[in-house]
């Protein structure tokens, strides 16, 4: 899949930016399950864009058209893009700090961890009152670190096959947790909607829980980039190079953390964005962070927006969970990558 | 290792266990008996029977795998075996209700085999290294069970079937289940059990095994065939109930040793067990809420297999 050599990147993002745009303009208008028809609605959207300028910035809707993309449609995409952006960065910054191709939030657990405590904390099993987004980043901080102790991090060399059998099994027990207590709770179709990862019911609520993280947190990787290709060049290099890899690590985590529990939060659990999309990120430009990470966050972006529309239109009347979407398009890369690897070496 | 005390201990707590199956549930004892003896004959023996039949076939399955790719982390859920079922039996279910209920196995039996083949294409031939089939066949389920999901959320009338396939559970299973299970088990536990001399063999190492007169390929192929048809039913039947198939072989290991023709049984009793307790907890513990029975297996496998990773040295 890597090309022989790496695009500029002032070519690839300007296509991707692109990309995405074309994605939120398709998601704002078309994919319906309201009665409104297609063409209806792009009519109403085009036919007075000005109009809609206008009241984008003074925030009152008049024509049902324009209200359906404000009220609805908007906050949803943003959300989608966020989220999508979120779990690159994340992604792409445990692949970085652990060099191990398969690592990214749902594997390593991060996403069933994350969603786990969220589910204590809403069904009110949890004694101690947690705010949402602190019970999230701490299911997701424990998973992951009990993950990559489990996979071999205590005796200092983390195995790759290990430490993804060690995220399968903490994945599998705290989902059998989830599941258990959202039964108890008698929400028998928010367990499979919710644990697939879903937009359906997004709006500007949650967009407000969502950009004051993601948006410093992602600010804040472009600051590691630099450290990251350093500790690329082995650890060794990176110490003598004036980088403190245990210090680099534990800021990446953090970010990751952050990263993934607030989309988690908002959207439930999203597999494979954070896995497929680095991967794609360095077979586009190559893996120096500095470019790479704007870049796999407007991939990212670009890629949920997409999943999200299509979510709408797999089974048109009927929604399919957007976390659905994204295993399906992500799995077989999972797939690609997992029979790439050198098992034991 | 306690071959004797295991021989007698084993059925002894089986039946144990069948027998307060029959006696629990979400109605009490003393209101049953008011009512109708229906309530035992109809759902409960039924279900009791059903999960011994499943159990025993997952944990079997479970011992032959574990055998065939000689690593103690292999299990059919592992190596995308029951994905594979599991979506061969939502699709027949929700996209050609009508056809024959005895199509089910069959179907789910083409469906694991078809992945399995599917895996050992990705891994390569020759180079059987476990840890990478392990990773391949993670991945390969993944992707199997992302499509099943596809299909279960496209079609919302039928929730409850999906949450019966999701996690494996025995609810609403019936006579009808029982008799479509009973006629394959019977066929492919014996057929197992008479590869046992053949899988001691193999446990001695490819060349040695030669040496003494196996066809090591053989013997593999016909092990890992019996494997993927177990498992296939059982899941067919109850839902991908998960770590039933890692759990049981070990617990029999521990229980009688490695030699297949004490272990092979002992681990159908063993697995045989694992679901029937599970699924008389899941029904009776937060009564009249009922919990998937794959649920309880997996808060009990999941540990285990960790403690297993912890322990495994041969990376």
């Amino acid at each position: 899949m890597r090309l022989s050599q790496p695009l500029s990147p002032l070519i690839v993002t300007p296509c991707l930016l692109l990309v995405l745009l074309a994605g939120i303009a398709s998601a704002a208008i078309g994919g319906s399950t309201f009665a409104l028809t297609l063409t209806d609605l792009f009519n109403a959207v085009l036919g007075d864009a000005q109009n809609l300028a206008a009241q984008l910035v003074l925030g009152d809707a008049q024509n049902l058209a324009a209200q359906l993309v404000l009220t609805i449609r908007l906050p949803r995409v943003l959300i989608a893009a966020t989220v999508g952006a979120a779990l690159a960065l994340a992604g792409t910054l445990m692949q970085g700090i652990t060099r191990n191709p398969l690592a990214s939030p749902a594997l390593f657990g991060l996403n069933a961890g994350a969603g786990c405590l969220l589910v204590l904390v809403q069904t009110g099993l949890l004694p101690v009152p947690l705010p949402l987004m602190l019970a999230t980043a701490l299911g997701a901080a424990l998973a992951g670190g009990l993950v990559l102790m489990l996979g071999g991090g205590l005796q200092g060399r983390i195995h790759p096959v290990r430490v993804v059998l060690a995220g399968v099994a903490v994945t599998a027990l705290l989902t059998a947790m989830t599941r258990s207590l959202l039964i108890l709770d008698e929400q028998a179709q928010a367990v499979v909607d919710w644990l697939s990862g879903s937009l359906v019911d997004a709006d500007w609520h949650h967009w407000q829980q969502l950009w004051p993280w993601v948006l410093p947190a992602g600010l804040a990787t472009l600051w590691l980039a630099q450290p990251l290709n350093l500790l690329a060049l082995g650890e060794e290099m990176a110490a003598g190079l004036g980088v403190s890899p245990r210090r680099l690590r534990l800021q990446a985590s953090l970010l990751v953390v952050i990263l993934a529990a607030t989309s988690v939060a908002v959207t439930g659990p999203i597999a494979f964005v954070g896995l497929l999309v680095p991967h794609l990120g360095r077979a586009l430009v190559g893996s120096d962070h500095r470019v790479l990470l704007p870049l796999v966050a407007v991939l990212g972006a670009a890629l949920m927006v997409w999943a999200d529309l299509l979510s709408r239109l797999l089974v048109f009347p009927a929604e399919t969970p957007v976390g659905l979407v994204t295993a399906l398009i992500g799995a077989p890369c999972f797939l690609w990558l997992a029979a790439r690897q050198r098992g034991a070496s | 290792m306690y071959p004797r005390l295991t021989f007698w201990l084993l059925p002894a707590l089986l039946l144990v266990a069948a027998l307060s199956g029959l006696l629990l549930g979400s109605l009490d004892w003393r209101t049953v008996q008011a009512s109708s003896a229906d309530i035992v004959t109809d759902l409960r023996l039924s279900r009791v029977l059903l999960a011994i039949l499943a159990g025993a076939g997952l944990g079997l399955s479970g011992a032959l795998t574990q055998a065939v790719v000689r690593n103690p982390l292999a299990s059919p859920d592992l190596i995308g075996v029951t994905a594979g079922a599991g979506l061969a039996a939502t699709t027949l279910m929700l996209l050609w209700p009508d056809l024959a209920f005895g199509w089910l196995i069959p179907a789910a039996i083409i469906g694991a085999l078809l992945a399995v083949l599917v895996m050992l294409a990705l891994v390569g031939r020759g180079t059987l290294n476990p840890s990478r089939l392990v990773l391949v066949g993670i991945a390969l389920s993944s992707w199997l069970a992302a499509l099943t999901d596809w299909l279960l959320v496209s079609h919302p009338q039928k929730v409850n079937m999906a949450l019966v396939w999701l996690t494996g559970s025995l609810w609403g299973r019936g006579w009808d289940h029982v008799w479509i299970l009973l006629p394959w088990l019977l066929v492919l536990v014996p057929l197992a059990l008479m590869l046992s001399l053949r899988l001691d063999l193999l446990a001695l190492g490819d060349e040695a095994a030669e040496g003494l007169g196996a066809n090591v390929r053989r013997s593999r192929l016909l092990a890992l065939l019996l494997a993927v048809a177990m498992a296939a039913v059982s899941v067919a039947v109850c839902g991908a109930i998960s770590f039933v198939g890692l759990v049981a072989p070990h617990l029999a290991r521990l229980l009688v040793g490695g030699a297949h023709h004490r272990l092979l049984p002992v681990t159908a009793m063993v697995g045989a067990l694992l679901v029937l307790v599970s699924d008389i907890a899941a029904r009776t513990l937060l009564a009249p809420i009922e919990l998937p029975a794959g649920v309880l297996t997996a808060l009990i496998g999941a540990p285990y297999f960790l403690f297993l990773l912890t322990r495994y040295r041969g990376w």
